[in-house]
């Protein structure tokens, strides 16, 4: 800890301590984590909240309950079938609510008493009840033993060969995709506008004139960047843990290595894009004076990364394969949100891999001497914008 | 020993400084003044490295500034500033720690300071929340907390209340009595006078006077004051060495050619000619006039 890099890390430390000690932090964070339990929560609910109803027969229709609690779990019902005394009983039941329907009369053509329609699932079981029965009496009176007849069907039907099997996990492995491309959106995105808000924040309080006599202006700048991307670091790990947790909890992801490697190159990614963007939002941050000017010169940037991301968003949800996302995911500003998650989903070539690591790692190289540039010959200049001609001329090193 | 030596800068169109030269010395305390515009910031900033000269060099010890050399000096910019939410102790630790020092020597200098300047009480007060005076004695012990060999300060008096320019006076004698080299820069020339072992006076990006205060001032015109209340106007004119002739000070001022035994006995014989003579006395001009003379003779230039 000598040297050039001393400073650095007393930067980034106060970066860091200020940050995580504010009240920004803690509450941004904990509402997040409680948004992002009530989300959960509300998931586990739909997903866990099996269809189940409670229909009652009566009369000849009694002969339907067999086939219809055998039809039920074919469309996923969870059928209760109970038989009532009389149709007035039964009625009475429905109107009560006791019951979702009441079946009466000819089992081949009953009569359905509902409230006010039927459930879709509900009437598709009850078809499939009456189907039977139907079938099932054509075939007896023709001396065909129905039982026969199901068990030729059952041996029937084709035998598929993937030549590529599916993923059983394909569903789990989007879904982690998707929230980790979400994650390093929204980490890049607030992390980012700090850092170009702490830039404004030192030129309009004039401190950086005493911080700039004592170190160099990139040190100050790489300070800053790694100060608020640990930060950054920090809740994406606190955010995507209590997911990760709740997830496990509710049983939708099985710990496994899949797992390990895809937050692995979560991280990865998210350090390599927040070096890339922190540094153009410093830049950026460093063209003006005051905190009013801040969102006219984050405005391009954050738009255009909201529209790659929407885009990509989309692209990854439905054809993870093409061509259009491949090509986003291989592009230098867009391949920290997208590569992890094609790589999660397991579409990613290895090679494609690379070839966007290198590529991004080259881009954030030229990004950090430009935008380490404009930094340096713009973060003392005080009053009107500094126009981007004038910040890329000639600096003091 | 700082020097500066022979520093240019333009922005754009317009020349900051040119040829800008001086030195102050180990236990000297240096007066930089001039009208605002006149270069004395951009010097100083030049001289910590916050903005780079087109030509010359600063140096420290014989030796040109670097980044090392820089964090022994002590600065305070002329644009205040400070974390604006950020504690007055945690504040001074961290800026004396980024100027090289070691957590403990932070922690114990920041320490000493805010007891010396009255500001004990507020360490862990965030500096946005004190007084303008007491946040001017923060910026005093920012720029003191790394024990600097050299004290380069813009505008240290100002918007200070009579007390802190006490205090500030005090320290600065004292580190120069260390042996620092100090140079601060002030519009208020009494200050500067009462202070300072060398003043020099910058005029469009350049020194056109050095010295100390006595030898500006013998330097100057010799002007001696004479009331002799009989006098009829006109009494001095032709006497042998008077340059020119003027009413103030409770009597007549009379510029001379030399300070000679002859020349002031012939102005006193003359004088006394026309009846009793109350006063006569060599006339001291203070810094200011001495700076206006300065200034005034280049007045044919457009003061920057």
């Amino acid at each position: 800890m000598t040297g050039a890099l001393r400073p650095v890390l007393l930067i980034a430390r106060r970066e860091f301590a200020s940050r995580v000690r504010g009240r920004a932090f803690v509450v941004g964070t904990l509402v997040v984590l409680v948004l992002l339990g009530v989300y959960a929560a509300v998931i586990a609910t739909i997903a866990s909240g099996d269809d189940t109803a409670r229909v009652g027969v009566t009369g000849p229709a009694v002969a339907l309950a067999g086939p219809l609690e055998r039809a039920a779990p074919t469309e996923g019902l969870t059928l209760t079938v109970v038989p009532q005394p009389d149709v007035a009983t039964g009625e009475a039941a429905v109107r009560a609510g006791d019951l979702d329907a009441l079946v009466g009369g000819e089992p081949a053509r009953p009569r359905v008493v509902v409230a006010s329609e039927p459930d879709a699932d509900l009437e598709r079981v009850i078809v499939d009840a009456t189907t039977t029965v139907a079938r099932d009496g054509f075939l007896v009176a023709r001396g065909v033993d129905p039982a026969a007849l199901d068990a030729a069907l059952a041996e029937s039907g084709p035998v598929v060969v993937s030549l590529e099997p599916p993923d059983p996990q394909a569903g789990r492995r989007l879904g982690l995709g998707l929230a980790g491309a979400f994650l390093l959106f929204f980490s890049i995105q607030t992390y980012g506008a700090m850092v170009a808000q702490g830039v404004v924040e030192e030129k309009a309080s004039r401190v950086v004139e005493i911080v700039l006599s004592s170190v160099r202006p990139w040190q100050l700048l790489l300070g800053k960047v790694l100060g608020l991307g640990a930060v950054g670091l920090l809740q994406l790990v606190v955010l995507g843990g209590a997911g990760l947790a709740v997830a496990g909890a509710a049983g939708v992801l099985a710990p496994g290595p899949g797992l390990v490697s895809t937050l692995v190159s979560v991280v990865v990614w998210y350090l390599l894009g927040f070096a890339l963007y922190a540094t153009v939002f410093a830049a950026a941050g460093s063209l003006v004076s005051r905190q009013e000017d801040t969102q006219s010169v984050l405005s391009p940037i954050t738009i255009t990364v909201l529209l790659g991301f929407v885009v990509g968003f989309n692209l990854l949800t439905s054809d993870p394969r093409g061509t259009a996302i491949t090509v986003i995911s291989l592009l230098p500003p867009f391949s920290p949100l997208f590569m992890p998650a094609r790589i999660a989903l397991g579409v990613a070539p290895v090679g494609q891999v690379v070839l966007a690591f290198v590529l991004t790692i080259a881009f954030t190289a030229v990004v950090l001497a430009l935008g380490g540039r404009i930094y340096a010959n713009s973060v003392l200049r005080t009053g009107a914008r500094v126009s981007l001609r004038e910040a890329l001329g000639r600096g003091r090193g | 020993m700082l020097e500066i030596d022979g520093i240019s800068k333009r922005f754009g169109s317009t020349v900051a400084l040119d040829g800008m030269t001086f030195t102050v010395r180990p236990g000297e305390l240096y007066g930089f003044v001039g009208a605002n515009g006149a270069g004395k910031t951009t010097t100083m900033r030049i001289a910590l490295g916050v903005l780079a000269a087109d030509a010359g060099e600063v140096r420290l010890e014989g030796r040109a500034l670097d980044a090392a050399s820089r964090r022994r000096i002590g600065y305070m910019p002329e644009e205040r500033g400070l974390y604006p939410r950020m504690a007055v102790g945690t504040q001074l630790r961290y800026l004396a720690e980024l100027r090289g020092r070691s957590a403990a020597q932070a922690r114990e200098a920041a320490d000493r300071w805010t007891e010396r300047l009255g500001l004990a009480e507020r360490r862990a007060d965030e500096v946005q929340r004190l007084s303008l005076g007491n946040q001017q004695r923060v910026q005093l012990a920012a720029a003191l907390v790394a024990e600097p060999d050299v004290l380069v300060l813009d505008e240290p008096f100002s918007g200070l209340d009579p007390v802190a320019v006490d205090v500030m006076s005090e320290v600065l004698r004292e580190r120069r009595d260390a042996g620092a080299p100090v140079v601060f820069s002030s519009h208020q020339l009494e200050l500067v006078e009462r202070l300072c072992d060398r003043v020099g006076i910058v005029r469009a990006g350049r020194l056109v006077a050095e010295g100390a205060v006595a030898q500006l001032r013998d330097a100057s015109a010799v002007e001696v004051v004479v009331d002799a209340p009989h006098a009829p106007p006109g009494w001095a004119d032709g006497v042998p060495g008077v340059a020119r002739t003027r009413d103030a000070d409770g009597g007549t001022v009379l510029t001379l050619a030399d300070a000679s035994e002859a020349t002031l006995g012939g102005v006193l014989d003359a004088a006394r000619a026309t009846g009793p003579v109350h006063e006569f006395r060599r006339r001291r001009p203070t810094l200011a006039e001495i700076y206006r003379d300065a200034v005034a003779d280049h007045g044919s230039e457009v003061a920057a």
